[in-house]
């Protein structure tokens, strides 16, 4: 780990944290309102790569369990952990790291034909920021919240595809937002 | 920032050192997974009620934190109770409520810094044995920090640069600029630390 | 201290950045200027190993960059331009101790000798502060506090008053009459040039002049406008 990682890690959490502080934006025929959350795992991931971008989550998720007011709303506290929702909160790790994994080292310019290369990179890391971001997180919270208040996994996932919609949207804008970041190989 | 949730306070939970009070936690949840009885776990809530009046954290200042957390808990208490039996959702129901509130009251009865004396005193035997060095730990934690309210200050800025020149800001079209700058400021960043840094 | 320059090259992709350099530097105030992209913003990083030069050799009391950059960076403090990318921890006494981490095993020990180095440059009462709350003066100090703690043999400052209204630039002025290591300066403040005892003018990668500050910035005005 260079210096240089260490500190693209910090900046990188202390955005998560700064966009996570931006209020819930309300959309209309949505139930819940769409938080950036599962936006940061998949940019940490996508941008950073799986090491760093776990990295960036484990410290998100530590900081906000010693007390930084860091989650939506500006909460914080090992509450979460005792609660139902912390398979969503534990699981964006395993996520970002999936999510890195899948997106691969970004290619640099020139290497593939422009056209039909870029698309192919952005279904990429839209594939990626899907599995990782979205199923994996949604695989930890619902497993938790199921072995916890007994509640059916299959009724579970049923729920939760409330929000697929809302996700995969974020997934494109993270997709082709990273990769104008990616191509410019600053990382 | 860490105005509204840390409480201050003198009380004897505040006095406690952290390190006792997160021991005490995880072995209280641990211990109320294995019991089952509601009456037994009333208590166990009762006690918890207890010791939140006593630390001074008022209810209000709790239910701030907690109150999604809540709706999630008596959501599944209602699915539980329909879908399972009542008296499992009443047990899962106190013990969550119960491991919550204490939870949230060791959060908000312990400052940052000792929170994070406990983590550099988990880390240290990590670090002699070589795992992990608790120096960069402690500098990424620290950078963290410092870097927030700048960063906000930065979204501020390129808010009202684009505003300026005729764009509507939303964060779809400030996320890209926001990027950019953070990843450039990597660089410097860790050259003027390398700097300080001799080992 | 002595500071050597042994035929140094640098180039970055295709361009050249520095060539042929040879310096003897032993005086107690050296300033070094030049045109932007001209090289001296390389020189200095030079000589704390940030960076390596492609051919020649740069040592510091005799330790060779290429060798022991840790040594070497233990006497030598940089001074960044902007404090910002400089103070890295949110509270300002925390920031300085961190430069000592390696020196100073006690935290007591390390906590005073922030305040010592707060104390020297009559910020003493900005201990607690966080550091985004402070201007952009106070931060300077702040930085500049924070290398000093580390008792540096060497001071290298690079354009530390380019950021600086008047009354700031003079301030800074005064502290530096005031601190006893030698310094080397880069700059384009023509103020801050008069006070040093010998001016490095680089230009086109080359060092174009070495001299006494009045005929270097004469030699500048004319060559360098």
């Amino acid at each position: 780990m260079k210096t240089k990682d260490i500190v693209l890690v910090a900046l990188f959490t202390a955005l998560l944290i700064v966009l996570g502080l931006i209020p819930p934006i309300p959309l209309p025929g949505v139930p819940v309102p769409v938080t950036l959350q599962t936006f940061g795992v998949m940019l940490a991931g996508l941008i950073l790569g799986p090491v760093r971008g776990g990295l960036v989550l484990l410290l998100y998720v530590v900081l906000a369990l010693l007390g930084l007011p860091v989650l939506p709303g500006g909460r914080a506290g090992l509450a979460v952990l005792a609660g139902p929702t912390a398979g969503f909160l534990l699981g964006m790790i395993p996520g970002a790291i999936l999510t890195g994994w899948l997106a691969g080292r970004p290619v640099a310019q020139g290497h593939l034909a422009q056209g039909a290369g870029v698309w192919w990179q952005v279904l990429r890391c839209w594939a990626a920021s899907m599995l990782g971001g979205v199923v994996l997180v949604y695989a930890f919270g619902i497993y938790w919240m199921a072995h916890v208040a007994g509640m059916d996994f299959p009724k579970a996932v049923w729920v939760m595809l409330v929000f697929v919609p809302g996700d995969a949207c974020k997934a494109v804008v993270a997709a082709v937002v990273a990769q104008r970041i990616r191509r410019l190989n600053l990382v | 920032m860490n105005a509204a949730f840390y409480v201050v306070g003198q009380s004897p939970i505040h006095r406690l050192p952290a390190g006792r009070k997160l021991a005490t936690l995880a072995l209280a949840g641990a211990a109320l997974m294995w019991v089952h009885q509601w009456q037994f776990l009333c208590l166990a809530l009762v006690l918890v009620l207890g010791l939140l009046a006593l630390s001074g954290v008022t209810f209000r200042q709790l239910l701030i934190q907690v109150r999604l957390l809540g709706w999630f808990i008596l959501a599944l208490g209602a699915y539980s109770a329909w879908a399972e039996s009542p008296a499992l959702a009443l047990e899962m129901m106190l013990r969550m409520s119960t491991l919550v509130i204490a939870a949230q009251l060791v959060s908000m009865t312990t400052p940052l810094t000792q929170m994070m004396t406990v983590v550099e005193k988990v880390l240290a035997p990590l670090d002699r044995l070589g795992w992990v060095r608790a120096e960069r730990v402690a500098l990424a934690c620290g950078l963290t920090l410092r870097l927030i309210p700048e960063l906000a200050l930065q979204w501020q800025d390129i808010r009202e640069a684009q505003a300026a020149r005729g764009l509507k800001p939303g964060v779809l079209t400030m996320l890209l600029p926001m990027l950019l700058r953070t990843m450039r400021r990597a660089e410097e960043l860790a050259e003027a630390i390398d700097a300080r840094s001799s080992g | 201290m002595l500071i050597q320059f042994k035929n140094v090259f640098v180039h970055r992709d295709a361009r050249v950045v520095l060539s042929g350099i040879n310096l003897s530097l032993t005086e107690q105030r050296i300033g070094i200027m030049g045109p932007n992209g001209s090289g001296k913003s390389t020189l200095i990083r030079l000589i704390n190993g940030l960076l390596l030069p492609h051919s020649g050799q740069i040592l510091v009391d005799g330790r060779d960059t290429r060798q022991d950059v840790r040594a070497i960076r233990r006497s030598v403090g940089f001074v960044f331009q902007n404090p910002d990318n400089q103070i890295v921890f949110p509270i300002v006494h925390e920031d300085i101790e961190f430069g000592l981490k390696h020196r100073e095993p006690d935290a007591a020990t390390r906590r005073a000798r922030a305040r010592v180095a707060l104390e020297q440059l009559s910020i003493g009462h900005l201990a607690d502060r966080l550091t985004h709350t402070l201007s952009g003066g106070e931060r300077q100090l702040v930085a500049l506090a924070a290398v000093l703690a580390t008792e540096p043999e060497l001071l290298v400052f690079d354009e530390p008053t380019t950021q600086l209204d008047l009354r700031l630039r003079n301030h800074f002025a005064r502290v530096l009459s005031t601190l006893h290591q030698p310094t080397i300066i880069v700059s384009h403040d023509f103020e801050l040039m008069q006070t040093m005892q010998r001016v490095l003018v680089i230009r086109d990668a080359c060092l174009a002049f070495d001299g006494a500050p009045g005929q270097a910035l004469a030699w500048y005005r004319e060559h360098c406008a």
